[in-house]
C-alpha cells in the first residue's frame, strides 16, 4: 500500500476535458440502457470491490508504471482490515461514495478487472471549485515557471499510508501530513516556523485546528506569495488571517515575525556585510535597524552570552567546591572537626 | 554530645520554598517539551503531561504559584520595611543579601581554598553564591513572569508594544526558561543539596533547623556576631518532628532526581544540536 502511495503520481488533464464530457455522456447512456436492461450492475458495491481486494487468492502484488516519472515498482493491492477502516473514516470513507466513483473506468465492469486503471480525476465531475482557485493562484505558476511538475490534488490531499485516504479538513494527521508536505519544499520555512511557538507545538503532535499550519496562514487552495497585497498573509488581508485565531487582532499585532531566521546563518552573514561596508553603504544599517528580525538576533546572541558565562562560572566554581569539600573530608578539616 | 539547633528559616520562608519547588517543577516539566521539541523525549514528557492543552494550564497554574509566592515574599519584605522599619539591614550590612565588599574578599579567599592554600573562608549568613542565587531568582522571576504573561496575551500587548515583541518575548522566555532549570537543577543542587557534607538534602529549608555545628562550618561569623550580640539563645528551637523530617526527604530526594535526570536530557539534546 504504502509503496503506492508514494510512487503514483496522476497529473491533471484538463486538456482532455471535452473528450471526458463526450465519455460521460456515453458512459451515461450505456448506464442507464444497462440499468434498465437487466439491473446487476448497479450493484456494484463498495463491499464487492473490498471482498476481492481482501482475498489474497484473487488480488495480490502487482508492477506499476509511474505514469508520471515512468519508475517500476511493485506494490501490494490487498487491503488489510485496518486499511478499511482507515478509509470508511477519511474524507471519501462515507456511505454515499462508491469506489467506482473515483475509478470510474471500473463502472460496469463485473468480476476481473484490468490491472492498470486511469488517473483518478478529482477535478471534473466533483472537486473543479477549489481546482480552479488552485489552478488560478501563483503558486502553481511559479511551479511551472520553474519547470516544476505542479502538484496534483493527491500529492496534498493524502492520508498516512495510501493517497486513498482523503483526509478530512480537521483531521490532526492530515494537517501534520501538510506541514510536512509544505517544508519537504519550503525547508527553511518549515525550519523558522519551527522555532515559533505554533510550530513547537505542532512538531509535538498538536496538530487540531486551534494551532496555525501552514495553508492555514498562507491559504488553501489560493495561495498567492507574501509580497502581493491580496494574499492571505499580504498586507490587506494579514489583520484578517491572525484575528481568525486571535480575538483581538491588529496591524500593530500583525507584525508578528512567523518565521524567525535568528538560527539563520544568513541573517548573521547580512549583518556582517552590513557593518563591514559600513562606510560605503551606510544605508544597510538602516534598513537592517528597521528589520525587527534584527533584534530577534540580539534576544538570541544576548541570551547566548549570558548563558555561556552563567555555566563557564558558576558551573565551574560548584564543581571546583564539590572536590575540595570532599578532599576536606577526606583530610579530615571538613564538618566533622566542630564535633569534637 | 548533644547539639543545639537553631532556626535559619521562618515557616513562610519554608513555605514559599515549598511553592516555587512545586510551581518550578510544574513549569519545567510542561514547558521544556516545547524548547527541545525535536527529540522523542519531549514528545514522551509532553504527553506524559496531559499533552495540549492540558499541559499549557498545567503550565499556567504553576506561573499563578509562583506569583503567589512572589507576594507572599514581597509581602514578606514589606512587613519587614514599613512595620518593623528594617529597610537599613535589608540593604546593607551581614543580614542584606545584597552583595557586600566582604562577598569580594570571600571570593578571593575561596580561590585560595580551592586551589588549597588556606582553610575555608569564614562566611556571614548569607554566602556570596546564596546572595547571587537569590538575586538571579529574582531577576528571573521578573523575566519570566513579564515574558509569560506577553506571551499568554499576546493581542493585549500588542496594543502598546509592535507584535515582534511578542517572538522576542518568546525567545527570552525559552532562553531564560533553559538558563533557569539548568542552573537550577545543577549549580544550585550542588550548592546546597549535594556537597558530601549535605547528600542528599540540606533540610534546613524544609524544617527551617540548623545545627551548631552546620553553623560553626558554614557561617561561623554569624554565629559569632549572635554571639556577641548576646541574640544567640533567642534562635534556638527544638528539634524538628521527626515524621516531617522523613517526609521532607521523602519528598526532596525523587525530585532531585528528576531534576538531574531532565538536565541529562536537556544538556545532552544541546550539545547533539550543536554538533
Amino acid at each position: 500500500m504504502s509503496l503506492w502511495a508514494y510512487h503514483y503520481k496522476p497529473k491533471f488533464k484538463l486538456h482532455n476535458r471535452p473528450l471526458i464530457g463526450v465519455l460521460i455522456i456515453s458512459l451515461f447512456i450505456s448506464t442507464v440502457l444497462l440499468s434498465a436492461s437487466g439491473g446487476f450492475v448497479l450493484a456494484q458495491k463498495n463491499s464487492d470491490c473490498i471482498k476481492c481486494h481482501q482475498d489474497p487468492e484473487k488480488c495480490g502484488p502487482k508492477v506499476k508504471i509511474d505514469p508520471v516519472s515512468g519508475e517500476i515498482f511493485i506494490t501490494s493491492m490487498l487491503l488489510s482490515d485496518e486499511d478499511v477502516n482507515t478509509f470508511k473514516a477519511s474524507g471519501h470513507g462515507g456511505e454515499d461514495f462508491f469506489c467506482i466513483d473515483c475509478h470510474a473506468d471500473l463502472e460496469g465492469v463485473e468480476g476481473d478487472h484490468e490491472p492498470n486503471l486511469k488517473p483518478v480525476d478529482c477535478i471534473t465531475f466533483c472537486h473543479d471549485d477549489p481546482a480552479a482557485d488552485y489552478l488560478d493562484g501563483s503558486h502553481i505558476k511559479a511551479m511551472r515557471d520553474k519547470d516544476k511538475d505542479p502538484l496534483t490534488c493527491k500529492d496534498c490531499h493524502t492520508g498516512e499510508k495510501s493517497r486513498r485516504d482523503t483526509p478530512r479538513a480537521e483531521n490532526p494527521v492530515g494537517r501534520h501530513i501538510m506541514i510536512e508536505k509544505c517544508g519537504s519544499c519550503h525547508e527553511p520555512h518549515l525550519n523558522s516556523y519551527r522555532i515559533n511557538l505554533h510550530g513547537q507545538l505542532t512538531a509535538l503532535g498538536c496538530t487540531g485546528t486551534d494551532i496555525a499550519s501552514c495553508p492555514d496562514c498562507h491559504g488553501k487552495h489560493i495561495i498567492l506569495n507574501s509580497t502581493d497585497p491580496d494574499s492571505s498573509v499580504g498586507e490587506n488581508n494579514i489583520v484578517e488571517t491572525c484575528g481568525k485565531c486571535h480575538g483581538g487582532s491588529s496591524p500593530r499585532f500583525a507584525k508578528h515575525i512567523e518565521h524567525p531566521q535568528f538560527k539563520n546563518l544568513e541573517q548573521y552573514k547580512s549583518i556582517f556585510l552590513a557593518f563591514k561596508n559600513i562606510n560605503t553603504e551606510p544605508q544597510a544599517i538602516g534598513k537592517l535597524a528597521r528589520d525587527p528580525q534584527t533584534y530577534l538576533v540580539l534576544g538570541f546572541v544576548v541570551y547566548m552570552a549570558i548563558l555561556g558565562m552563567t555555566f563557564s562560572t558558576f558551573g565551574l566554581h560548584s564543581l571546583l567546591i564539590w572536590f575540595r569539600t570532599i578532599l576536606d573530608e577526606l583530610m579530615g578539616k571538613g564538618s566533622k572537626k566542630h564535633e569534637e | 554530645m548533644k547539639s543545639e539547633l537553631y532556626i535559619r528559616f521562618t515557616p513562610l520562608h519554608r513555605f514559599n520554598h515549598f511553592l516555587i519547588i512545586i510551581s518550578f517543577f510544574g513549569l519545567v516539566l510542561t514547558g521544556m517539551p516545547l524548547a527541545f521539541k525535536d527529540y522523542a523525549w519531549a514528545h514522551c514528557l509532553y504527553q506524559l503531561m496531559g499533552g495540549y492543552p492540558i499541559a499549557g494550564y498545567i503550565h499556567r497554574i504553576c506561573a499563578g504559584l509562583t506569583f503567589l509566592a512572589c507576594f507572599l515574599h514581597f509581602a514578606q519584605l514589606s512587613y519587614a520595611v514599613v512595620i518593623k522599619k528594617q529597610l537599613k539591614e535589608l540593604l546593607w550590612g551581614p543580614d542584606s543579601v545584597v552583595p557586600q565588599p566582604k562577598d569580594l574578599l570571600d571570593v578571593l579567599g575561596e580561590i585560595i581554598w580551592i586551589i588549597g592554600f588556606g582553610p575555608r573562608p569564614r562566611f556571614e549568613r548569607w554566602i556570596w553564591w546564596e546572595k547571587m542565587e537569590y538575586l538571579s531568582l529574582i531577576w528571573g522571576t521578573l523575566v519570566m513572569g513579564l515574558t509569560g504573561f506577553m506571551l499568554w496575551f499576546p493581542a493585549n500587548f500588542s496594543a502598546f508594544l509592535p507584535g515582534w515583541a511578542i517572538d522576542l518575548a518568546l525567545i527570552v522566555h525559552r532562553y531564560e526558561a533553559i538558563l533557569a532549570a539548568v542552573f537550577v537543577f545543577t549549580i544550585h543542587f550542588i550548592h546546597t543539596h549535594l556537597l558530601p557534607e549535605k547528600l542528599p538534602v540540606d533540610e534546613a529549608m524544609f524544617t527551617g533547623r540548623i545545627t551548631e555545628e552546620e553553623m560553626l562550618h558554614e557561617r561561623p561569623l554569624y554565629y559569632e556576631r549572635l554571639q556577641s550580640e548576646g541574640t544567640l539563645g533567642n534562635f534556638k528551637i527544638s528539634p524538628p518532628n521527626p515524621m516531617f523530617s522523613f517526609l521532607s526527604k521523602m519528598f526532596a530526594v525523587p525530585l532531585l532526581l528528576i531534576g538531574l535526570f531532565l538536565t541529562g536530557l536537556m544538556v545532552s539534546s544541546l550539545i547533539l544540536e550543536f554538533i
